[in-house]
């Protein structure tokens, strides 16, 4: 089908599932929830903090509470990413939609993307207001701007169209609350070992692996391996919040992270296609 | 318009669909009609594409079943239809009004007809959650209806419907006779399709048992329900 013709049908159903999810009485609870939560950390910033003996300057507590706050968030939205998720495709087979909708001359890939697009803007725009709360309030209350804070909310957002995928693909395969956390132990995995990578660069673990350990010198290569190549959620999450420090020189850090998400995003995306033309629908 | 050749359907083991082949035409009623499990919704499945056949082909208009474009003059009615609940009547028909790539202000005079043609009248705005299941049937009807389909494919239409529910769609069915609309119907209920209906088909555990006019079919002194039951019980 033409792409003249694609993708108003995808808009169409990105916007129908947009719609749908904000209309849902658990989503508003939960997003309301999330908004309060967020906007209690303002207590936060009016703290005075001593490291050694000193006490920290207000930009430095804005900027450092801040990057915390931005960290829960992320992770945060993307359980509720997968959570919303989950369901989408059972919800949808149970309400009719699914046939409706594939009984038009629509083809089934402009269902799945329209499904899937519309799943990660719910999630983006979501966290993406979570982020507003937080920089309104450094703007308004501490006059701290941090633009970069809405710029790093928007590169975050690759890491939720990784979650929806994921997640869209493993509920076809599996009970929706097996996907879910599947998808939640990806993400678990590679938050700790990232932390782990993190606390081996300290010279103490850098002295301690020197050690000889019995473990044959392979096996550390495999491990090293699945390392690299697994889903860099953290990672991205760093390099967005590398946008948040005071001053451009660190840059961007690696944009290795990024890299590897956006290549699964591919590659689940091409799988969550090919999977679900093969399904029945009901 | 409609053209199944060799079709057969296998899940694992059983044999939904035995080596089906028929065609309808333009413009005819035409009912399929079947016992329970006798392979009536795998084929209205395989034609609108939720299911792809072990072999065989099936063809909408010329075009295969399997190409979204096949479907751009269908209207589809599922057996036990659903509606989202958070939607209004209204909302649900001006959807599937868009999906069509009917324009906006069309699409609100689209449902305006639609909504009179199905007697619903100042139910369209209240949610799906609250109406009967005849309601919802109904406002089924009317998305099938919308974007007036050449092909209409009603799978058990009068499913759940009490017995002035039943009449109503019949008679909303012969009211559209004369649009020259082609109909796929499923049905069991014999009476109705006896009614309505050009031509049937009659399948038993996947095979094609007949496929004739109604006045074919039918000898004299019986009914379709004597023939249906002297074909399906051998």
């Amino acid at each position: 089908m033409e792409t003249s013709k694609s993708l108003p049908l995808i808009t169409k159903i990105t916007k129908y599932t947009l719609i749908d999810e904000v209309q849902q009485r658990s989503f508003v609870i939960l997003f309301v929830f999330c908004a309060i939560c967020v906007f209690l950390i303002r207590g936060c910033y009016q703290g005075n903090y001593m490291v050694n003996g000193q006490a920290l300057d207000a930009g430095t507590i804005v900027r450092t509470l801040s990057k915390a706050t931005f960290h829960v968030i992320g992770a945060g939205v993307m359980v509720i990413a997968a959570l919303l998720s989950m369901r989408i495709f059972r919800r949808d087979r149970n309400e009719g939609m699914q046939s409706c909708i594939l009984s038009k001359p629509i083809a089934r890939w402009h269902y799945v993307m329209g499904k899937a697009l519309g799943l990660w803007v719910v999630s983006a725009l979501f966290m993406f207001i979570l982020h507003s709360i937080v920089f309104l309030i450094t703007s308004i209350n501490l006059k701290v701007f941090m633009p970069e804070y809405l710029v790093a909310s928007l590169l975050c957002s690759i890491n939720l169209l990784f979650v929806v995928i994921a997640v869209l693909l493993l509920s076809l395969l599996m009970p929706d609350i097996v996907a879910f956390l599947c998808v939640l132990g990806i993400g678990v995995v590679g938050f700790v070992a990232d932390g782990i990578a993190a606390a081996s660069q300290s010279q103490i673990a850098q002295a301690m692996l020197q050690q000889p350990t019995g473990h044959p010198q392979s096996d550390l290569t495999w491990w090293k391996v699945v390392y690299v190549l697994w889903p860099k959620l953290l990672g991205v999450q760093q390099l967005a919040s590398s946008l948040i420090e005071s001053g451009a020189s660190r840059g961007f850090g690696t944009i290795y992270p990024l890299i590897n998400v956006l290549v699964y995003c591919l590659i689940l995306g091409a799988l969550l296609f090919k999977r679900f033309r093969n399904e029945d629908i009901v | 318009m409609i053209e199944l050749k060799n079709v057969t359907k296998q899940y694992e083991s059983i044999t939904a669909v035995d080596d089906v082949s028929f065609s309808v035409q333009p413009g005819e009623y035409f009912a399929l009609l079947g016992p329970n499990g006798a392979g009536k919704t795998t084929i209205v499945k395989m034609l609108l594409d939720f299911t792809r056949p072990t072999s065989g082909s099936l063809s909408l208009n010329g075009i295969p079943s399997t190409q979204a474009e096949c479907r751009q003059s269908i209207g589809y009615l599922a057996e036990n239809n659903h509606i989202p609940p958070s939607l209004s009547g209204w909302q649900y028909l001006l959807r599937c009004a868009e999906l069509l790539d009917i324009n906006r202000s069309e699409a609100a005079d689209h449902c305006r007809r639609i909504v009179e043609l199905i007697g619903m009248q100042g139910r369209e705005n209240t949610k799906v959650g609250t109406y009967s299941k005849g309601m919802v049937q109904r406002f089924g009807l009317g998305a099938a209806l919308m974007g007036d389909p050449k092909l209409l494919i009603l799978d058990e239409p009068t499913s759940g419907l009490d017995p002035i529910g039943i009449r109503e769609i019949r008679q909303l069915l012969e009211s559209l006779k004369g649009n020259g609309m082609t109909i796929f119907l499923n049905s069991h209920l014999l009476s109705e399709v006896e009614k309505i209906c050009d031509t049937a088909a009659i399948i038993n555990r996947g095979k094609l048992l007949v496929k004739d006019t109604i006045s074919a079919i039918v000898k004299d002194g019986e009914t379709l329900e004597d023939v249906f039951v002297r074909l399906v019980k051998g």
